[in-house]
């Protein structure tokens, strides 16, 4: 039969003509840097409208949408705030597919400080400089805070360059706190690094089934990377040097190796067995089963360890805090601790009334007495007003450590290549920890991978391996 | 003139009744409704299969990036150069081999020593058998979240076991020695039901009148079972091989829940690195050409099992 082959023959010409139609005109679409948003907040529907961010899921991202929709809609009546989560380990695959698209089903993504440089660099979020400079009291921050989840190129630590560019204001500031166990190692907390290692050896010894520490180990998102980098900052290391964009042979200098010395051989064995995997969930898990004598998690996360349901420590909340004590990190040879915590940002691919949506929000959420409210709420401010205020000091015990660390914080890059850099981090500390590669190795490969990648041009083939 | 001829029928009635049928329209011929029928399953098949594998072939040659736009520059074989040296490449390929290796092996002898076990069951067996499919119906997605809490090495169920039988605990996801057969366990759990159901059923196919010829000549057990139950059953269990090593060949859902690939990248699959080097770098063109030549291995290797297979069975 002839028939059926010319529709064969037909069918794949016209696949080949449409591919060859898509290869003219969708690969080459490139969007190379961020639009600009509007000084003045454009003319805001009356419509029923939804404002949609994108988070991953813990505490905060639900603390934020019910207290949006308690306090934003009393002015905004029409509007309905939805805070959509994944998982944390999708979190970014989940807002840059969409960016690849063109296209987003979120109108805020709160972006990891790191996101900053690619999702800038791709143009997918909106240049928020001429509208921070018409709405925001600028002076009202520490000057790093507001760098770091906004401005681009990345700020120096703890500075703040008034004539860069910013794309994002803060949403939810965020620091480790040193959590320790009033019970087994007394009410001071120590001092140093050091001395902390050698407490919680004490206390591991002293208290056989409880381990001397807890602290974030797993290779998914940037868990095993931050623990490294702030170790890293403490004994004196640095990441990188931006100016020369140089990694070799800065992250693996004599400060780098024995930041990995000390957490692989020192600090390691002072941790559960098969703690090799724990992330955020699982040293709460360990805090609240009473299992660990000082752990180590970010602030935002820490509320639940104060719930009686969710603890063995004591049936009321402040039995619970007669055994747990929080405390600002330990220093060494310098007091670092690392910078978490996230921005919010406008997509640059929502609809008009969203963007100008977007914009009232953020001028809402940025003013005095919110910020205040959403401290009360459970959230982390970025205000200075709102940071010494009672209303964030009284919320939880652990609010006042963020307040004393602000000064101290320290971030990683927010360069484009920031996923393949945290990722090659990640899984070389995290193959350290388990035995995996000998400390030095991991230290090495790091740095020579992370050079690799920031010195590769574009217009070769293989990126990415 | 002559007279009408009249028609005799059984039923003149009814033929006077019923107009003849409608000749078809000369549009609706036999071609065209062959046409019209396919057209739809084949337009979806072009779009949603024909249709990505030539865009993402277009896209192995170029340097694109999905989220950084721009144009796609041709960097020819580039990528397959790359990949086809890379060091990383060589080691997921290692770690894929000995997955799919043992994962298969495991689940033959364990899918096939099952099938056997219930084939010379008369009582009870559709209630064994639907019960050991179980775990093949559920996602493994699922699968993974519930096997990665009972392998957690200090509140899982397995070291706890192991605890009360005097073992120390064991660090099951954590470990370069144990992340792997981890994998290949709870791989094996799921997915052993698959083989013992085309073992089964290549069982029941045996002819009964063999094994009585055989029990005529008084063979022993091990006799009937290595020249009549294996070989009649070995072609059938050869084909469940090729569906799970493809299967095998192509695991990223329980890396990504159990280890996402640790420690370190010690358990990091082809697949699981491809998923990295497209979406964390968002290096669409490398990962393309990637996608490209694991698709071409599998091609590869199943025709050349495919051959085998037909010389197995000419022989």
């Amino acid at each position: 039969m002839r028939y059926p082959k010319r529709i064969g023959r037909l069918s794949v010409a016209a696949m080949l003509l449409a591919t060859a139609v898509a290869c003219g005109g969708g690969a080459d679409e490139g969007a190379t840097s961020a639009p600009k948003a509007p000084a003045d907040i454009p003319e805001l529907t009356k419509d029923p409208l939804t404002l949609s961010f994108i988070w991953f899921d813990w505490p905060p991202a639900h603390a934020l949408e019910a207290f949006a929709n308690a306090e934003y809609t009393k002015g905004r009546s029409n509007v309905t705030i939805k805070v959509n989560t994944v998982p944390n380990a999708n979190w970014h695959d989940a807002m840059f597919t969409q960016f690849a698209a063109h296209k987003t089903d979120f109108d805020i993504p709160i972006l990891d400080s790191q996101h900053i440089g690619e999702a800038v660099t791709n143009g997918n979020i909106l240049d928020l400089t001429d509208f921070v400079k018409k709405n925001i009291d600028v002076n009202a921050y520490n000057p790093y805070l507001l760098a770091a989840y906004g401005q681009y190129p990345q700020a120096e630590t703890g500075k703040r360059d008034e004539n860069a560019s910013l794309y994002g204001l803060p949403l939810l500031g965020d620091t480790w706190t040193m959590i320790y166990r009033k019970d087994l190692i007394g009410d001071n907390p120590p001092k140093t690094w050091d001395e902390m290692i050698s407490v919680a050896q004490k206390c591991q010894t002293d208290n056989p089934g409880v381990s001397g520490l807890a602290f974030h180990q797993a290779n998914g998102s940037d868990a095993a990377a931050v623990t490294y980098n702030t170790v890293n900052g403490i004994y004196g290391g640095n990441l990188w040097d931006p100016k020369a964009r140089k990694i070799n042979g800065i992250m693996n200098d004599a400060a780098g190796q024995e930041a990995m010395d000390v957490l692989v051989n020192k600090m390691k064995p002072l941790t559960a067995p098969g703690s090799g995997n724990w992330f955020i969930d699982e040293v709460n898990a360990a805090v609240a089963q009473g299992k660990a004598c000082i752990a180590f998690n970010w602030i935002a996360a820490s509320g639940g360890l104060l719930d009686p349901k969710q603890s063995t420590l004591g049936t009321t909340r402040e039995e619970i805090l007669g055994k747990l004590g929080f405390a600002t990190l330990p220093s060494q040879k310098t007091d670092l601790v690392p910078l978490g915590g996230m921005g919010m940002h406008v997509s640059a691919y929502s609809s008009p009334e969203k963007q100008a949506e977007a914009l009232n929000f953020m001028k809402w959420f940025e003013q005095a007495d919110v910020q205040k409210k959403w401290a009360a709420a459970g959230g982390v401010p970025s205000r200075t007003d709102a940071l010494q205020s009672p209303e964030f000091l009284n919320a939880g015990p652990f609010n006042k450590v963020y307040t004393d660390s602000v000064s101290r914080m320290r971030d990683m890059w927010n360069v484009p290549e920031y996923a393949r850099l945290v990722d090659i981090e990640n899984t070389n500390v995290n193959a350290a920890l388990n035995g995996a590669k000998p400390p030095k190795q991991a230290l090495d490969d790091i740095a020579k991978e992370q050079q690799a990648v920031l010195d590769a041009g574009s217009g070769k083939g293989g990126g990415g391996l | 003139m002559s007279d009408p001829v009249t028609l005799t029928t059984d039923h003149p009635v009814q033929a006077a009744a019923t107009p003849p049928a409608r000749g078809r329209s000369r549009r609706l011929s036999d071609r065209w409704l062959t046409v019209a029928f396919i057209s739809p399953a084949l337009l979806l098949l072009l779009a949603m299969s024909v249709f990505p594998l030539l865009w993402a072939l277009y896209l192995s040659f170029t340097d694109y990036s999905a989220t950084r736009g721009g144009s796609a520059n041709f960097v020819w074989f580039e990528n397959y150069t790359a990949i086809l040296t890379s060091a990383q490449v060589h080691m997921r390929a290692l770690t894929t081999l000995i997955y799919v290796v043992g994962a298969v092996a495991l689940q033959i002898v364990l899918g096939f020593s099952i099938a056997y076990l219930i084939s010379r069951r008369t009582n009870g067996r559709g209630l064994l058998t639907t019960l050991f499919l179980v775990p093949m119906m559920l996602s493994p997605v699922v699968v993974g979240l519930f096997w990665k809490f009972m392998l957690d090495a200090q509140f899982g169920v397995i070291n706890s076991l192991l605890g009360s039988l005097g073992v120390g605990p064991v660090e099951w996801l954590t470990r370069q020695n144990t992340a792997l057969i981890s994998l290949i366990v709870v791989d094996t759990w799921q997915w052993t039901p698959f083989i013992m159901l085309i073992a089964l059923a290549g069982l029941t196919a045996v002819p009964k009148y063999l094994y009585e010829a055989a029990s005529i000549d008084r063979a022993s057990e091990w006799f009937r079972f290595r020249t009549i139950t294996l070989p009649l059953v070995w072609p059938l269990l050869l084909i469940a091989v090729l569906f799970r090593a493809i299967e095998a060949f192509r695991l990223f859902d329980l890396v990504y829940i159990l280890t996402s690939g640790g420690p370190g990248v010690s358990t990091e699959t082809l697949s699981f690195h491809v998923y990295k080097v497209a979406f964390l770098g968002f290096n669409t063109g490398t990962a393309s050409a990637y996608g490209i030549l694991m698709v071409l291995i599998v091609i590869v290797l199943a025709q050349l099992y495919m051959r085998y297979l037909n010389k197995l069975k000419e022989d």
